[in-house]
């Protein structure tokens, strides 16, 4: 009976209505959140503009605006430092110091930065996020090339996604194995993942008189980091800030290889290529680096036993055990050994993550005791991991796994209101509502070829 | 999809059977009408009569005349009033959506001298509140609605932005008065156009479209996706209008805007 009803209840014209809901309530969370010139994450959380976030913000709005998509990745590359970073956040002039933590007053990029080549009137915050950038760019240039050539996006943007990849390359590979290092646990986007726990520990926390967090006013405190973890995040900035973010400089008390961070970057690389060759440069460089940065991911975080990337700990030399989805996401490497992407996509399946079993991909190991379903990035599942995983399994040819994480993150947006996060076994929508990437992410999911195919 | 509609003074052909087969042929889904003073709109009732029995199809009408229900002399206020009501009634027996007039059009600018117009804004209020109320109500009783344009800062003192048109019509409290919004005019008067449409979705009624230099979609530097992105999202699913001058080959520029507003719309 179940194999006759299923169609009826399935209808095409229903799931085109619903998909049409959801592409509207997903096009008016961008437009709300969007400030002239770039995209807020969240109006109350998040007022100024977050580096992955963009990228993954001017993904999804390629397919509701191409040109606001570039100006996004325009504004965000606007605030880059002379050295090459893109800072993870850009500070809204007009937005209150107060109202969110760090703020400009703590970071002190124009001033302690300038050595590094910090902006001298924009403030920004002097660590990094993931580098989405490159992988973005040429997304949304693919959403409408005509835009792009005419506005001389890709040409203009060029010079700027190599020049941060210089700066990963060259001063962040602090392990001297050809991979990016993160030097804050904020830097790899996972930011209280019980993967840095140990590595954290080591810190010497700020005392708690020393600053005063923003973030509880908005969101429930069982939600978000520690206080304690939060004292040792405010340690690690500061120390990095007053040795002028200089990386060789500062005698990095948390320093990390992460999975995530450098697949992203080879991702990055690639696209990279692309962008390169359409702008009139040489992509054999940045293909020659790819390459040379999966090598070296696999052979420095590759963990064969466990069927996961793993975090390299550069203090201690030694792996991480925790199993978070940063160690999924090299799914996303294109022209990863194969044997490495089918035992990713087993272990994604598996008891740990229960890919198809739970909500979307919990960003930490389901069967750890630090699993905790509620807390930010200790367990929940997150939209844009979501995303990459979706995007992995599609490029490694594991289309039924990726069709289900496609409709239940469509399905999981439009209950929850766009939720920044959901917990993994009960769905529920978890941290604030009507979160930019989660909006946009469902736009570029829900966007098909024209042949009908779901976007890759 | 949105649907697009064509004013019939920028179509080729004698007749509007003649400008229908055109508009056709180049995508368009309706021709917008104008609708000129002294009762002349009424009394091409014949003429359109023969143009619906051929299958034209006309929605709207949009007011072609050079004094308007906000008018500063009560007795072109008077007559103002009577066409548009006369024009509801005429696109009503038509089976049309309604009629557009903007509350006033060149007859002050306080961006331009002597800046101060002489009535005072409380004295605008009340005539734009009492023009609304009985355009409202007879609309209404027609079945059609009345759409109120916002126009620029150099065309009209009173209503220039969708919130000032919006607060009006909120005060009026009737259905039949929506807001019939132009891309053109937001572009000069709106910080963001993509968030007033969603700002005020509920009270559009009706839409008109050119570009930021006043030629047809497609030939100035409006951010069209943007723009239609948000009116897709605010649910408006009525007609795109083209108002507007054309720039090129008069024929080629109005034979690409429909596809070139439905490639915008994604």
């Amino acid at each position: 009976m179940t194999a006759v009803l299923e169609p009826a209840l399935r209808s095409p014209g229903r799931e085109e209505d619903q998909d049409a809901a959801l592409r509207r309530a997903a096009a008016r969370v961008l437009l709300s959140n969007w400030t002239g010139a770039a995209t807020v994450p969240s109006r109350t959380l998040y007022p100024h503009q977050w580096s992955w976030d963009s990228a993954f913000i001017a993904i999804g709005l390629a397919r509701l605006a191409p040109r606001r998509a570039q100006r996004e990745l325009e504004t965000l590359l606007g605030a880059q430092w002379r050295d090459g970073r893109v800072p993870h956040i850009v500070f809204n002039p007009s937005v209150p110091l107060d109202a969110y933590f760090p703020s400009p007053d703590f970071w002190r990029s124009s001033g302690a930065g300038a050595a590094s080549g910090a902006p001298a009137d924009i403030e920004t915050s002097g660590i990094v996020q993931p580098p989405v950038h490159a992988l973005a760019a040429w997304q949304v240039h693919l959403a409408d090339p005509a835009e792009s050539r005419r506005r001389g996006f890709l040409r203009r943007m060029y010079p700027r996604l190599a020049a941060w990849h210089r700066y990963l390359a060259a001063s962040r590979d602090l392990g001297g194995g050809g991979l990016a290092a993160v030097v804050h646990p904020w830097e790899p986007g996972l930011d209280n993942s019980p993967v840095w726990d140990a590595a954290l520990a080591r810190v010497e926390p700020a005392p708690p008189e020393s600053f005063r967090r923003a973030d509880l006013d908005h969101s429930s405190a069982a939600d978000r980091p520690t206080d304690l973890d939060y004292g040792r995040y405010v340690r690690l900035a500061a120390d990095y800030r007053d040795h002028g973010y200089d990386d060789a400089r500062t005698p990095h008390a948390f320093a990390l290889e992460d999975p995530c961070f450098n697949a992203l970057f080879i991702a990055s690389e690639h696209a990279l290529a692309e962008i390169a060759a359409a702008a009139g440069a040489d992509p054999a460089p940045h293909r020659r680096k790819a390459a040379e940065a999966t090598a070296a991911l696999v052979e420095r975080l590759w963990d064969p036993a466990a069927g996961i990337f793993l975090a390299r700990d550069l203090t201690t030399g030694e792996a991480v055990g925790g199993h978070s989805v940063a160690g999924l996401v090299p799914l996303i490497v294109p022209g990863l050994p194969e044997t490495v992407a089918r035992s990713l996509v087993a272990t994604a399946q598996g008891e740990r993550f229960g890919l198809g079993r739970v909500h979307l991909v919990p960003s930490y190991d389901l069967t750890s005791p630090e699993y905790d379903g509620n807390r930010y990035w200790r367990g929940p599942s997150w939209f844009n991991t979501a995303w990459l995983v979706h995007r992995g399994l599609r490029q490694h040819g594991a289309d039924p796994a990726a069709d289900a994480l496609r409709e239940q993150a469509l399905d999981d947006a439009r209950r929850t209101g766009f939720a920044e996060y959901v917990e993994p076994h009960s769905g529920q929508g978890r941290g604030i509502r009507r979160f930019s990437w989660t909006a946009a992410l469902a736009l570029d999911l829900l966007h098909r070829t024209p042949q009908g195919e779901p976007a890759r | 999809m949105f649907k697009t509609a064509c004013q019939e003074q920028l179509l080729p052909g004698d007749s509007l059977q003649q400008k229908w087969e055109f508009a056709r042929e180049a995508g368009y889904d309706a021709i917008e009408l104008r609708g000129k003073g002294d009762f002349h709109f009424r009394d091409r009732l014949p003429e359109l009569r023969r143009a619906q029995a051929d299958g034209v199809v006309m929605p709207t009408v949009c007011v072609d005349m050079l004094h308007f229900f906000g008018a500063f002399d009560p007795d072109l206020r008077r007559d103002a009033v009577a066409q548009m009501k006369s024009q509801l009634s005429i696109i009503a027996e038509l089976g049309g959506l309604g009629a557009q007039t903007p509350a006033s059009y060149g007859m002050f600018s306080r961006r331009l001298p002597p800046f101060e117009p002489p009535r005072s804004e409380e004295e605008d209020r009340e005539v734009l509140l009492k023009g609304l109320t009985e355009l409202g109500e007879h609309a209404r009783a027609e079945g059609v609605t009345l759409f109120l344009e916002p126009l620029n800062r150099y065309e009209d003192h009173m209503v220039n932005r969708l919130e000032q048109a919006a607060e009006l019509i909120r005060t009026v409290g009737l259905d039949s008065v929506r807001i019939g919004i132009d891309s053109y005019h937001m572009n000069i008067e709106e910080t963001d156009p993509a968030a007033a449409v969603l700002a005020v979705a509920p009270l559009i009624g009706h839409a008109q479209v050119s570009d930021s230099n006043r030629f047809q979609p497609g030939a100035g530097h409006l951010d069209w996706p943007a723009w239609l992105g948000a009116l897709d999202a605010a649910g408006y699913d009525g007609y795109l209008a083209a108002e507007c001058r054309l720039t090129g080959d008069p024929v080629d520029a109005v034979r690409s805007v429909p596809a070139f507003l439905h490639r915008a719309a994604g």
